[in-house]
């Protein structure tokens, strides 16, 4: 006897169903993972979203629950295994897999723990999605970003940093803070290594076009009256204090990682403060990968825009770039 | 549009709250909700700038200012009280919705809370929310059009919801009365277990109009059977129309009498559908669902995501005045001969007012028997609860 589902729908179609052609995977279902996976979900970025762990359970339940909400979204393909073929033919794979600093932990000690899981992490990537754009978090960002190409094979533009973008977009919204206008309105850019050794190009700080340092002349530096400087320093200690209070940071960088992958998956080549490689720029030597306003569109990074600094803001850009160097130079990759 | 009106003491950025430095008389305004001092007076705190030695500072020369000092109060703010895996999974949900001009947190746990917000605030550049503010004072929720209650223990793992009870109504004495107080034209929407049960004791505690009172009830459970239902017929969840109604949790109520797709009615294909006796034993579906929650607790330790989206969607009908149909627990005296004043869940019509109207099933004399007894259930324990 027929069944329901025979009584109720008749399949009419005699081609086989196209794949995914703006699929997303997410490695690594922490808070991280799991944030910029609800941002991507809610903004209706992809048709198929994939995570991957090596946590089994927590990996069914995460996928179990972003399931739940099918009815609310406009992703119908929402999967997760711990085997990396449940992750083929991605557009974007944004890695956030990784180990945390333990404390008394030296940075290398840490660097070379995340190669080592990115050993296995990014040829299994690369085998099921040789087309891909790989999109990393993981901290240290900057070295996981060169550690992640040199283990991909892939070219430069499909190896890209999430870098200085939540640092800029934390500027922003500090800079908006203290002028009482949207963030978006608000204009700045902080480049180069994501963390500590950031550096925030006062001279790009905008308005609608109207430069801040034009009409302060003194910004960013320690004669300015109105402690512009303090607003870097607090983009810089924002992680820590976030760790501090709630345990980690998700929510920021989930949805700055959703914004890139916009960009990506929609074409759109508009400019963000992304980790790329920067040998041959600003005075740098050195194969490192640090943040410069980059054009990004669906074939990756395709453009770098070239920011007229200062001689000590590239000053600060070489230190960083031989800082990580001498780190990268010890790695076993 | 906020108000550019600058510090007293420092003449320059415009903010949220008075500054903690001076707390009076000198600076009145200016501190953003990430310092605690005014941004201009942090670095030497024993040096109160005046206006009249300071030069015009960058925002002066950047801006005039057109419009006057009027205090505008918000048109959609929303409350989440409670800062939990659910309280973010809805908070995060309603921001990258656009629902709301204004969001606010509540919480006990101080550094929690400050975390939380600080790290929606660094996202806003990504958003269209631009005010997100925290406290443990109830004074930062004034003003809410919808409250969305979170707070309260959660569910462990095995523990049945009616469990949970007592433990969660001394929490809602607190809440309760200090959100109606703040925002007392809101809507109150609970999510916190049991949902029913709890909505009952907000809506006894808030002195609310009923209407006014939701409880998240079976939107989910709906949300977890349509989807189940439609990955079995190969269909997207939105276009499997099916409703589950009465308790939210073990003995909630699939109506299979109007479960359909594009209008063809599943049960008039299959009269022996959710029986024991259909051979193709979709029963099985409202099953996995009541198992849901236990399931995903038990795999990762709670749920959230889909919690979170579902009050979104409702949010979505209550702010934007859709009129949508929702199943959600509303007092349903009266109804299908129920006799105690009880919340369960039936498919709602909601508003900006809030349930607008509730939607006329024809059950079977079994569901309408179902629905009874969960009544009962619930009547037995809300009637021994204390100081309500």
């Amino acid at each position: 006897m027929a069944s329901t589902k025979e009584k109720l729908i008749a399949h009419v179609s005699t081609e086989t169903p196209v794949g995914s052609t703006n699929k997303v995977t997410v490695v690594g279902v922490g808070m991280v993972g799991m944030a910029a996976a609800i941002s991507v979900l809610l903004k209706d970025l992809t048709d198929e979203l994939a995570l991957v762990d090596v946590i089994e359970d927590k990996l069914k339940g995460e996928v179990m629950d972003l399931q739940h909400g099918s009815l609310f979204l406009k992703t119908h393909k929402i999967v997760a295994d711990k085997d990396y073929s449940v992750t083929a033919n991605s557009k974007v794979v944004v890695v956030t897999a990784g180990a945390r600093q333990q404390e008394g932990e030296s940075r290398l000690n840490l660097v070379q723990r995340n190669v080592n899981i990115f050993k296995f992490i990014i040829p299994n990537i690369v085998k099921y999605s040789p087309n891909c754009i790989i999109l990393v978090v993981s901290n240290p960002v900057d070295i996981l970003t060169y550690v992640a190409w040199k283990l991909s094979g892939l070219p430069r533009n499909r190896v890209i940093g999430s870098g200085t973008n939540l640092d800029s977009a934390r500027f922003r919204f500090l800079m908006g803070e203290k002028l009482g206008i949207h963030p978006s309105s608000c204009h700045g850019w902080v480049i180069g290594e994501h963390g500590d050794s950031s550096v925030p190009v006062w001279s790009g700080m905008n308005v609608a076009g109207v430069s801040l340092q034009g009409l302060n002349p003194d910004i960013g530096t320690d004669k300015d009256k109105e402690d512009w400087k303090n607003v870097h320093k607090m983009v810089v200690d924002s992680a820590y204090e976030v760790i501090k209070l709630k345990g980690y940071t998700s929510w920021a960088i989930g949805m700055s990682v959703a914004d890139l992958c916009e960009t990506i998956l929609k074409n759109l080549h508009k400019c963000h403060p992304v980790s790329t490689l920067v040998k041959g720029m600003h005075g740098v030597k050195d194969e490192v990968f640090l943040s410069v306003p980059c054009v990004l569109g669906n074939s990756g990074l395709t453009d770098v825009v070239h920011m007229t600094l200062q001689p000590d803001e590239e000053k600060q850009l070489v230190k960083s770039a031989e800082t990580l160097w001498s780190v990268q130079k010890e790695l076993t990759l | 549009m906020r108000s550019l009106r600058a510090c007293g003491s420092c003449g320059i950025a415009p903010s949220l709250r008075p500054c903690s430095f001076t707390a009076s008389a000198a600076c009145r305004q200016a501190v953003c909700s990430w310092q605690k001092t005014c941004i201009y007076t942090t670095q030497d705190k024993t040096k109160l700038k005046t206006p009249t030695n300071i030069m015009a500072s960058v925002m002066e020369k950047l801006l005039t200012p057109v419009a006057s000092d009027a205090c505008e109060l918000p048109t959609n703010k929303v409350t989440v009280v409670g800062v939990g895996q659910v309280g973010m999974a809805c908070a995060v949900s309603i921001l990258l919705r656009d629902l709301c001009e204004e969001l606010a947190l509540v919480d006990v746990i101080e550094d929690k809370l400050k975390g939380e917000m600080m790290d929606l605030q660094h996202g806003s550049l990504f958003l269209k929310t631009h005010k997100i503010t925290a406290d443990k004072d109830y004074s930062v929720t004034a003003n809410s059009r919808i409250v969305v209650v979170t707070a309260g223990v959660r569910q462990q793992e095995g523990e049945s919801r009616l469990n949970l009870v007592q433990r969660n109504v001394n929490i809602f004495k607190h809440i309760i009365p200090q959100l109606v107080k703040y925002s007392p034209h809101c809507v109150l929407v609970v999510v916190s277990n049991p949902v029913d049960v709890l909505t009952y004791v907000t809506w006894k505690l808030s002195g609310l109009p009923k209407h006014r009172v939701i409880g998240s009830g079976t939107n989910l459970d709906s949300a977890r059977f349509r989807f189940l239902m439609a990955k079995k017929l190969g269909i997207h969840t939105s276009s499997f129309n099916g409703f589950i109604l009465g308790e939210h949790g073990d003995s909630s109520v699939p109506v299979w009498s109007g479960t359909n797709v594009a209008g063809v009615n599943l049960q008039s294909l299959n009269p022996a559908i959710g029986t024991e006796k259909d051979g193709e034993n979709w029963k099985e579906v409202h099953k996995m669902v009541v198992d849901s929650a236990y399931e995903v607790i038990k795999l990762k330790g709670y749920t959230n995501w889909a919690i979170g989206l579902s009050v979104a969607d409702l949010t979505e009908s209550l702010v934007r005045n859709l009129g949508r149909v929702h199943p959600v627990s509303t007092m349903v005296k009266g109804m299908y001969g129920i006799g105690n004043e009880v919340y369960l869940s039936l498919p709602c019509v909601l508003n900006s007012g809030g349930v607008a109207s509730v939607v006329n099933m024809t059950p079977t004399d079994q569901e309408v028997a179902q629905l009874k007894k969960s009544a009962d259930t619930l009547w037995s324990i809300q009637k021994d609860l204390k100081d309500l």
